[in-house]
């Protein structure tokens, strides 16, 4: 009998430890694939750890003039979109109609049914939108927190505040300086053209044209002109949606060194398209999403705050952007807002 | 004295040291001068495109001249080139002219792509007197390292694929093959791919012959062709080895509108745009279409040329050794595979 069960506990602790040999080599996949969270190992806030109370303080001072600058566009059926991708909305207005009001002081009331994809218009993109395999940000493997309907992880109700610094780098004009702008014939306005490469040394050059200097916790905004072709909807979405200028990996990277909170562009996919390697499958995403989270807003409304920017020779300004608390989704449509 | 003699002695090699260190700090910083250069040297390359002209198809794979130049156009983005375009436009005589102004702009090196044997000889000639370095593309340059495709080696991926799937599925019958498309062009391309697709169905099939099907090129006839013969095999398992992808969409639809789905599969060659696409385009084979009868199509890449080629150019203006012949690592596209080789990007 003793014999029989130091056997048995012999075969139980095989088991067990193959068993957590299997646990380990699963998690040992998303450490290779994904770097480790600078804020712990449960933490699902990604970059927005950085907007601390001195750093929206900070940002406070931004406010000068109380001028606020638009910078999303509007929500609207036609917009550039993919494939059957589409935005809807269906109004209830049934108080509306004659004898339809409600009470004495015939009250009226309406509201909206929204039928929407969640990356449309003026987005952001959550940490559970990109991953390598089904390693997520701070290396979740994703594959054990997915429903039908939500993420159990990663949701955009994990984000703390945006209440942060913008700054606007003009990427039009730094092109326009440096004699390199290449325009597409489309555009009504410069732009950059779809397929150029935006370098760190582009980044920096922007920077330096306002004498502005990234800080940890800022939110970023390249304008490229290219949101020119979003205004044209529907005329040029197939134009707009073909592909785009944007950052390359080494200036995706230096920008997840500076420590920022967000990369926002007035393009649908922030980095460059066709990417620098046509065997990858948007890298930037990867890298500031998955191993950095950081996050993307895209069709971002750049146009005004570069040209305020412009005029101002100031290119750093409060941002007013909120992320609504819906549970377990990876990216929304959101209002920006440039308060100067 | 020989206290002195000692000191100087000492000396000596001490000074010899401080000139020997001020020279090696000379030398360090010449060689980082050169090193920085070498960093930001730009290097002009032209690339003379076989044809430009949008109806024509690129070795009859159903690529345009476009594709190809847009690719270089990409591929250089990161690399410090200066890039000049030429369209041979499938004319000898045109090539030769773009080769001349090439060599009167002094360009540091030239990418070749003209079919014309003569010319071809003639443009080696050119340059190698001009002192300019020629990488020829699928069409060899005397003295030229060649980029090119392997039509044999892809031809065998489409006849191993037919045969495998047929031990697999079918290996109670013994099926009929065809290979469909223009059969009759006295390419040299289009006999190594019909000589591939017979060895790698031999491999798989020993005794199973094709049977050419020609379709002159015209994928209306394709489909005409195939439609005919499968009414002579009514009772058989049909495998179809398609030159190019047009004709494996027409041979689809012949056998579609046989009602012969389950007795037929098909492989193509070339996988072009028009087989499939990003991930909202779904296309001919896409993921969500895994049970095609066009099981896949084999890549000869040529809107990645440019990927692939300029390294090679790289290399030879650093002076580096580079092969006689780089050949294009041909793979099959199926559902499984093709948002890794092609990575759609129509999502946001």
């Amino acid at each position: 009998m003793r014999y029989a069960s130091i056997v048995a506990s012999v075969i139980l602790s095989a088991l067990a430890l193959l068993g957590n040999l299997g646990v380990a080599e699963a998690q040992s996949d998303c450490k290779t694939l994904v770097k480790a969270s600078p804020f712990g190992p449960d933490d699902q806030v990604g970059a927005t750890n950085r907007i601390t109370p001195a750093v929206t303080k900070a940002a406070a001072a931004e406010i000068q003039t109380g001028a606020v600058i638009p910078m999303a566009f509007n929500l609207v059926d036609g917009v550039p979109l993919f494939g059957t991708r589409f935005t809807k909305t269906i109004l209830t207005s049934a108080s509306l109609v004659p004898g339809g009001e409600y009470g004495k002081n015939k009250l009226t009331y309406m509201e909206d049914t929204y039928l929407s994809q969640s990356h449309v218009g003026t987005h952001i993109d959550g940490m559970g939108h990109i991953g390598i395999m089904d390693c997520y940000y701070n290396q979740t493997p994703m594959g054990k927190f997915v429903t039908q309907n939500s993420i159990k992880k990663l949701g955009l109700e994990n984000l703390k505040t945006f209440a942060t610094r913008g700054v606007i780098i003009d990427m039009v004009k730094v092109f326009q300086d440096a004699g390199k702008l290449k325009t597409n014939p489309a555009c009504r306005t410069p732009c950059l053209d779809g397929g150029t490469v935006i370098t760190e040394a582009d980044i920096q050059a922007g920077l330096k044209m306002y004498n502005v200097t990234l800080r940890e916790g800022d939110a970023v905004f390249l304008h490229t002109g290219w949101g020119d072709l979003f205004t044209q909807f529907p005329a040029q979405n197939a134009t707009y949606n073909k592909a785009e200028p944007g950052i390359g990996k080494t200036a995706a990277q230096w920008l997840a060194d500076q420590k920022v909170v967000l990369v926002g562009t007035d393009t649908w996919a922030v980095e460059v398209i066709p990417s620098e390697d046509a065997m990858e499958a948007f890298p930037v995403h990867a890298l500031l999403l998955t191993d950095n989270g950081i996050h993307i807003v895209e069709n971002v409304r750049t146009d005004l705050i570069a040209a305020e920017a412009a005029s101002s020779k100031r290119a750093s300004f409060f941002l007013s952007m909120t992320v609504p608390k819906a549970m377990g989704t990876t990216g929304t449509f959101i209002n920006i807002e440039a308060i100067r | 004295m020989p206290g002195t003699g000692f000191a100087e002695c000492n000396r000596a090699p001490a000074l010899h040291m401080k000139r020997r260190h001020f020279l090696l700090a000379i030398l360090a910083v010449a060689s980082s001068a050169r090193a920085a250069n070498e960093e930001v040297r730009r290097f002009r390359v032209a690339f003379a495109n076989l044809n430009e002209e949008l109806a024509t198809s690129i070795e009859g794979l159903g690529f345009s001249g476009v594709e190809i130049r847009r690719s270089f156009e990409l591929a250089s983005r990161s690399l410090p080139l200066d890039m000049m375009y030429y369209d041979n436009g499938g004319d000898a005589e045109k090539a030769l002219v773009n080769a001349a102004d090439a060599v009167s702009r002094k360009v540091d090196l030239l990418i070749e792509y003209n079919s014309d044997t003569a010319a071809n000889a003639e443009i080696g000639r050119q340059l190698k007197t001009a002192g300019i370095p020629v990488l020829a593309i699928n069409h060899a340059i005397p003295g030229a390292p060649l980029y090119t495709a392997d039509h044999l080696a892809a031809g065998r991926i489409a006849g191993q694929t037919l045969g495998q799937f047929a031990k697999q599925n079918w290996s109670d019958r013994t099926p009929v093959v065809v290979i469909l498309g223009d059969v009759a062009d006295p390419s040299p391309s289009v006999a190594a791919r019909i000589q591939g697709v017979t060895e790698g169905l031999r491999q798989e099939l020993p005794n199973v012959p094709p049977i050419l099907l020609d379709s002159a090129g015209h994928s209306v006839r394709a489909e005409g062709v195939l439609a005919k013969f499968l009414g002579t095999q009514t009772r058989r398992k049909v495998l179809v080895a398609t030159l190019d992808d047009a004709s494996a969409l027409a041979a689809k639809s012949a056998v579609e509108t046989a009602g012969r789905t389950s007795d037929c599969v098909i492989v193509s060659q070339g996988a072009s745009r028009i087989v499939h696409g990003g991930a909202s385009e779904k296309k001919e084979i896409d993921p969500a279409n895994r049970g095609s009868i066009i099981l896949g199509s084999v890549a000869y890449y040529f809107d990645r040329y440019g990927y692939e080629v300029l390294p090679i150019a790289m290399q030879m203006l650093r002076g580096e050794q580079v092969p006689a012949q780089t050949r294009t690592n041909h793979v099959l596209i199926s559902a499984r595979n093709v948002f890794r080789e092609y990575p759609p990007y129509d999502m946001n």
